[in-house]
């Protein structure tokens, strides 16, 4: 059993003022455990200072593995391993090769990083994450704090001011 | 705000035309008897930049007709763009009349002598056969109908967005209008422009044809065209306006240029793998001329116009920042440059030749066979023949301003370039730079990638 958290949670019912409420724990200095949002928000990563992803990098070097799988992978079964003559072209046709060269740059990529963002974010078969709250995957806008790191008082003071629609408390 | 064109502008973009001029009639001068090199720039720059108006006024209507947003601000631009078709039209009719009265002898089909069944010794079948389009009928008469109608329509769609300036989007009347002639327009562009492509461009290879041509052709038109709106919205932003052109419409335009710089290389990897692989003798020799006698160019098109751009633009960062972006759009701009130079230059030069009598001895040979396949073994015959014959004066097939773009075919550029520069600015200076009222320039400006 994973440790447990006390949290306390605002719903919005608007985006926009879900991030004037960021901003202004931003600047209240409250530490926020995390946002919850049905759709991406422009502009909300920014004012939450979270840091571009990584994962592109990792695709980049996916699509490469592919690359040179599928490259160096063909030219040694075509030139050494099984050499067939097809359509009286040269063993080492790479103009042949591109295609399959393109396709496994696109699966290696795909499956990689598919595979990358389910581990790096914990995420597998029989994974079960607690939901906050079940409206946050439909029309509500949750900012979430960790009581253990912020002052409850100035949180619930906080979410009463910048017109949050409902206050929870809960353990998860 | 109003774009003003500054005398200072007019007299740099003056010189560059004149300096254009300039090169224009020292080739004239220094040229062979038919002027070849001469009127094979006029036809490269006249075909590029005629090309880029075309698309700009497709991707401007595609994108009306699609019910996108983000580009509004800078509308204005592509409607500028799109109108130096008024020059272009003529630049090309100019060309054609050209071909009719035997000026020039770019085009291997504009030879009459060769149409003539009952002159077995230089009667050519495959050009008789395509000879009911390939004639100067069509390619005038194409060239000025189908320019009407794309100037017609494209100045329609301009003078309803000033009207919607004037007047408010009351209702969108105007705006509803600007829909309807942009729908028009549409398949007149796309059809209407692969079959000018085949007459202007594809039938310098007269013999040869290729069904992907005009796709691959209007590939590299549209990337020009991405280049020369990154980089005229650079100047402007960088003068003082369209501060309300940002970095994000900048992204996506980089994005256009990225993703359609990969379009392009995939179609012309398509057209090259299916004769490669297909390895018919008519159809290898248009690559088989390429690689052999014009391998730097050959090559350098890919590296600029794909490995370039690929990594260049491939993160997100350079796409939004102006030195990489801008560097990227101005390499691949002279890359598509040098892509319809190596379309056109080959099949010019080998036309010359064998209107001159160089090479007489293969085109009997073509002739008097006149099967497809002898067609493409007496044209490699030919290109052969002709190092062979050219080695004892030349000792190399090399021929500037064919082989590579010397400092006359630059010259010519930037002559060109210029006067699509003066016309573009000079039309942006005629009206407000972001056109209001337009239904989708809130979108527009508040456009977040």
């Amino acid at each position: 059993m994973a440790q447990t958290k006390d949290i306390i949670y605002g719903l919005w019912n608007d985006e926009e003022d879900l991030l004037k409420a960021v901003q202004v724990a931003k600047d209240d200095h409250l530490e926020i455990m995390d946002v919850y949002t049905p759709f991406p928000i422009h502009g909300l990563d920014p004012i939450l200072g979270l840091s571009e992803s990584r994962l592109h990098i990792a695709g980049f070097v996916y699509g490469a593995l592919g690359t040179l799988t599928a490259f160096l992978g063909m030219s040694w079964i075509f030139t050494k391993d099984w050499p067939i003559i097809f359509g009286g072209k040269p063993h080492w046709s790479v103009p042949a090769f591109i295609p399959i060269v393109f396709e496994l740059t696109v699966l290696f990529a795909s499956i990689g990083m598919v595979v990358t963002f389910y581990v790096i974010n914990g995420l597998g078969p029989g994974v079960v994450n607690p939901t906050i709250d079940l409206r946050i995957t439909d029309d509500k806008f949750c900012i979430a704090f960790d009581k253990a790191d912020v002052d409850v008082s100035k949180v619930e003071s906080f979410l009463k001011n910048t017109g949050a629609s409902e206050i929870h408390s809960k353990t998860i | 705000m109003t774009y003003s064109f500054t005398g200072k502008n007019k007299t740099w973009l003056t010189a560059g035309m004149v300096i254009g001029l300039l090169c224009m009639v020292l080739t004239w001068f220094g040229d062979d008897d038919l002027h070849t090199r001469f009127w094979s720039n006029f036809l490269h720059n006249s075909v590029f930049f005629t090309g880029i108006a075309l698309m700009a006024g497709f991707f401007m209507t595609a994108s009306i007709t699609a019910w996108a947003g983000w580009y509004v601000v800078f509308k204005r631009v592509w409607e500028s763009i799109s109108l130096f078709l008024v020059v272009g039209i003529p630049l090309m009719l100019i060309i054609g009349i050209g071909v009719y009265l035997h000026w020039n002898h770019l085009y291997h089909w504009s030879d009459q002598s060769i149409l003539d069944p009952n002159d077995p010794e230089k009667f050519d079948p495959i050009l008789y056969g395509k000879s009911s389009f390939l004639n100067t009928t069509w390619y005038i008469g194409g060239t000025l109908v189908l320019g009407l109608i794309w100037i017609f329509l494209l100045n329609k769609i301009r003078s309803l967005s000033l009207a919607e300036d004037a007047e408010g989007s009351e209702g969108f009347k105007k705006h509803y209008g600007v829909r309807k002639y942009a729908a028009i327009f549409l398949p007149f562009a796309g059809f209407g422009s692969a079959a000018m492509v085949w007459q202007w461009i594809m039938s310098v290879d007269a013999h040869w044809y290729s069904t992907l041509f005009a796709w691959y052709c209007g590939a590299s038109w549209f990337v020009s065209m991405i280049c020369l709106t990154i980089l005229l919205l650079m100047y402007l932003k960088s003068k003082g306006y369209y501060q309300n052109v940002t970095t994000e419409h900048l992204h996506d335009l980089g994005k256009f240029l990225f993703a359609f710089s990969i379009f392009w290389t995939y179609l012309w990897f398509s057209q090259y793998m299916l004769i490669w692989y297909a390895n018919v003798g008519e159809e290898t020799i248009y690559f088989k001329e390429r690689v052999t006698n014009y391998p730097a160019l050959f090559y350098m098109n890919l590296i600029i116009n794909f490995v370039a751009p690929f990594f260049i633009l491939m993160r997100n960062d350079t796409k939004r920042k102006f030195g990489s972006l801008g560097f990227t759009a101005g390499l691949v701009l002279f890359g598509h440059w040098l892509d319809f130079f190596l379309m056109l230059k080959p099949g010019i030069l080998h036309t010359a030749h064998a209107v001159a009598g160089h090479g007489a001895h293969s085109d009997g040979a073509d002739h008097s066979h006149g099967t497809h396949a002898a067609d493409g073994a007496a044209h490699g015959a030919e290109s052969a023949a002709h190092g062979g014959g050219e080695m004892a004066a030349h000792a190399s097939t090399f021929e500037m301003g064919f082989s590579m773009p010397g400092f006359l075919e630059l010259g010519t550029f930037i002559g060109f370039l210029c006067l699509f520069i003066f016309f573009v600015l000079h039309m942006l200076s005629k009206a407000p730079l972001v056109g209001a009222n337009d239904p989708y320039l809130e979108e527009s400006i508040h456009h977040h990638t």
